[in-house]
């Protein structure tokens, strides 16, 4: 008898009862807000779904050194976990995205592209302010990296910067982007008259096949030539770019855009999620991250608006005037911001289409950012 | 003969690219010969001279069958056993060999001892390329070791230096009290703003020639080229004109707005200003084939 008792005392020590702590049950309470709110909102299903399960994941508690947790050498979830430590899946959801882009709204409209450089902003006013709130130059660079408003680039440049940090990071980064309608709205309302909001911009001109085979070769060349950093991101944007466009790969674009990236993007989700064990995630620093980010989001919205205010100061012709409401696109959240855009502007006039517009910096924001965290490896890494 | 030099081309350029991550990244980082009673003892408690390998390369390097020698008639004078697993050298990583003069002692010893004023040689496993050497000056203080530092920022090329140095044994050369780049960073900028706005400016420039090139290379031609046809519409836009006018007479005559609506529908069409550009769609007619006509396809009956 005693030794069933024994047996049972021995079994519980081993159970998630047993060794939960009220940071656990916080960390699976915001799990299930973040399934929620992607059942319940469609904000960004794709990523809280997997994110919020991964965080319920890893915080069940459990008994140390049964190698099954994310942090434990050679359990299955730290080997899935490899991908976004030693930054291999970043590179690959940036294959999908760039098999997925169409780059017409930038080819274009050329100029479009500066707005996407302006929205980069947030990225150095969010390293700025995480310098003077103490954090050390290589932690505030990966926090900074979320104004770029980039998944995959926020994991992909702080697993090299700040490996301890990633997880707030990478949960701070996907939270955003999915908040992008509730934080850039009230920004672009605040900036813009109603004049500005009502702004037409011209129908975009015909792009050749010529002109988009030709594109991902030449911004391949021009922005890694400048910053080699940065040649896993942008290498595989424009990889995937051309596989699309190129039009004789349509197999292996297809693959790109649709399993592979599906399936790195259930790992990356899934694995981010779980690494937010507790004991690891729960601290004054993980706070700090996620106000800094939502800073580093607002003063991207706030650069990329006012940034396209100072060219139309220098725009004289009234028909080639750019629509402010598509400055928030400037950061890489693609394609929300830019359906935000599309969204603010039509409450004012139904008729007025932003979309395709907004489209043009939104895709130059991803090629930005990517610059953006390459410059910051080289100085920081 | 294209096939045979497309060939040769690539098999140059994959050996060029095996040569990247190869012995040949391999140099003699630091050596001491005379040691003092502070310096460090082999695992036999010995203090004897020592040889320190530097792999300089970002890929790990398999140094095992490669030779060290003091004695540039005699190459081979010291092998390296290759089948020792241990003998992989990570990137930017250093081993260190102890010159006992006996190779029995292990894969970690070579077979001579060193003396001041020789040359050691580090040579290929082919056994004749000498990969590195390293020069030990007749005037070393015993305790004191001859080192090499790199000469840049990429680290390639190095260099040895003049001045005996303090023994650094599996230590990077120089690198002992070195920041990294965040304290060097932290030392420097501490504000960040010196960052901020280089890395702006930079993200900015890479941008913006971006932006030029396409302007140049694709939206500039594409729109003259766009205002040229426009001057060719002057025809159809006269006919436009025409349809106005007769929309207009019409819509007088008889006061009806659909010969109005008809002639605006002429002129916007003359004008080419309703159509979108629709390429390759192709609309597919249907024909009857006759394949599900059942009287067509039963097989008849054999006459007999």
């Amino acid at each position: 008898m005693e030794h069933i008792f024994s047996s049972l005392s021995q079994f519980w020590e081993y159970t998630g009862f047993a060794n939960c702590s009220w940071q656990n049950l916080v960390m699976i309470g915001i799990g299930i807000v973040f399934i929620t709110l992607a059942i319940v909102k469609e904000w960004e299903p794709m990523l809280l779904v997997p994110i919020g399960f991964g965080m319920i994941i890893g915080n069940i508690p459990m008994f140390p050194g049964l190698n099954i947790g994310v942090y434990e050498d050679g359990s299955v979830l730290n080997t899935l976990y490899q991908g976004v430590k030693q930054g291999w899946y970043p590179p690959l959801i940036f294959l999908g995205i760039g098999a997925m882009t169409d780059f017409s709204a930038l080819i274009s409209q050329p100029r479009l592209i500066l707005i996407g450089a302006a929205a980069q902003m947030g990225i150095f006013g969010a390293y700025l302010l995480a310098l003077s709130f103490g954090f050390a130059p290589n932690e505030a660079g990966a926090i900074g990296i979320i104004g770029g408003a980039d998944g995959p680039t926020a994991i992909f440049l702080s697993s090299k910067l700040a490996p301890d940090l990633m997880g707030a990071i990478a949960v701070s980064a996907y939270s955003y982007m999915a908040l992008v309608p509730v934080i850039q709205k009230p920004i672009m309302l605040l900036l813009t008259n109603k004049k500005e909001r009502l702004i037409r911009m011209p129908v975009p001109r015909q792009v050749s096949k010529k002109e988009k085979i030709i594109f991902p070769i030449v911004g391949f060349l021009i922005t890694a030539f400048i910053v080699p950093s940065g040649l896993p991101l942008l290498g595989m944007l424009f990889f995937g770019n051309l596989l699309k466009e190129s039009g004789v790969t349509r197999r292996l674009a297809n693959t790109a855009s649709g399993p592979l990236i599906d399936v790195v993007t259930t790992l990356i989700g899934l694995t981010v999620g779980a690494s937010t064990q507790a004991d690891k995630f729960i601290s004054v620093k993980s706070i700090g991250i996620f106000a800094l980010g939502l800073l580093s989001f607002v003063i991207a919205t706030t650069s990329g608006v006012l940034f396209v205010k100072l060219m139309n100061l220098f725009i004289k012709n009234p028909a080639k005037k750019i629509n402010p409401l598509i400055g928030n696109a400037g950061v890489s959240a693609v394609p929300d911001s830019a359906r935000v855009s599309e969204v603010v502007g039509r409450e004012i006039d139904p008729s007025n289409h932003l979309l395709m517009h907004a489209m043009g910096p939104n895709v130059a924001g991803v090629i930005g950012s990517a610059v953006a965290a390459g410059i910051l490896l080289s100085f920081l890494g | 003969m294209r096939k045979f030099l497309s060939t040769a081309v690539l098999s140059l350029l994959f050996a060029l690219g095996l040569n990247a991550q190869n012995v040949s990244d391999l140099i003699i980082s630091e050596a001491l010969a005379t040691p003092d009673s502070t310096g460090i003892m082999d695992n036999y408690g010995r203090r004897t001279g020592w040889v320190e390998l530097y792999n300089k390369s970002t890929g790990t390097v398999n140094y095992g069958g490669c030779y060290l020698t003091d004695d540039r008639a005699n190459l081979k004078k010291s092998p390296i056993p290759k089948s020792d697993l241990r003998t992989k050298l990570g990137p930017r990583q250093s081993v260190m060999l102890f010159c006992s003069g006996k190779r029995v002692d292990g894969t970690f010893y070579t077979g001579f001892t060193l003396e001041n004023g020789k040359t050691i040689y580090l040579v290929s496993n082919d056994g004749r390329t000498i990969i590195d050497s390293l020069f030990i000056p007749e005037s070393l203080p015993a305790g004191m070791s001859v080192i090499k530092l790199p000469k840049d920022i990429r680290q390639r090329d190095f260099q040895a230096q003049e001045h005996p140095a303090v023994p650094s044994p599996g230590l990077l050369n120089g690198d002992i009290n070195a920041a990294s780049k965040a304290d060097a960073m932290a030392a420097t900028d501490p504000h960040g703003w010196t960052l901020s706005i280089v890395s702006v400016s930079v993200v900015f420039s890479a941008l913006a020639l971006l932006w030029l090139m396409f302007w140049l290379l694709f939206d500039r031609p594409a729109r003259k080229s766009a205002q040229k046809p426009a001057k060719k519409k002057d025809a159809a836009s006269n006919e436009g004109e025409v349809a106005a006018a007769i929309a207009l007479a019409l819509d007088m005559e008889n006061g009806g707005e659909v010969y109005a609506a008809i002639s605006a529908a002429v002129h916007l069409y003359l004008s080419n200003a309703v159509h979108d550009v629709e390429p390759g769609i192709v609309t597919i007619v249907r024909k009857p084939s006759g394949w599900d006509n059942k009287a067509l396809n039963f097989r008849k009956t054999p006459k007999v």
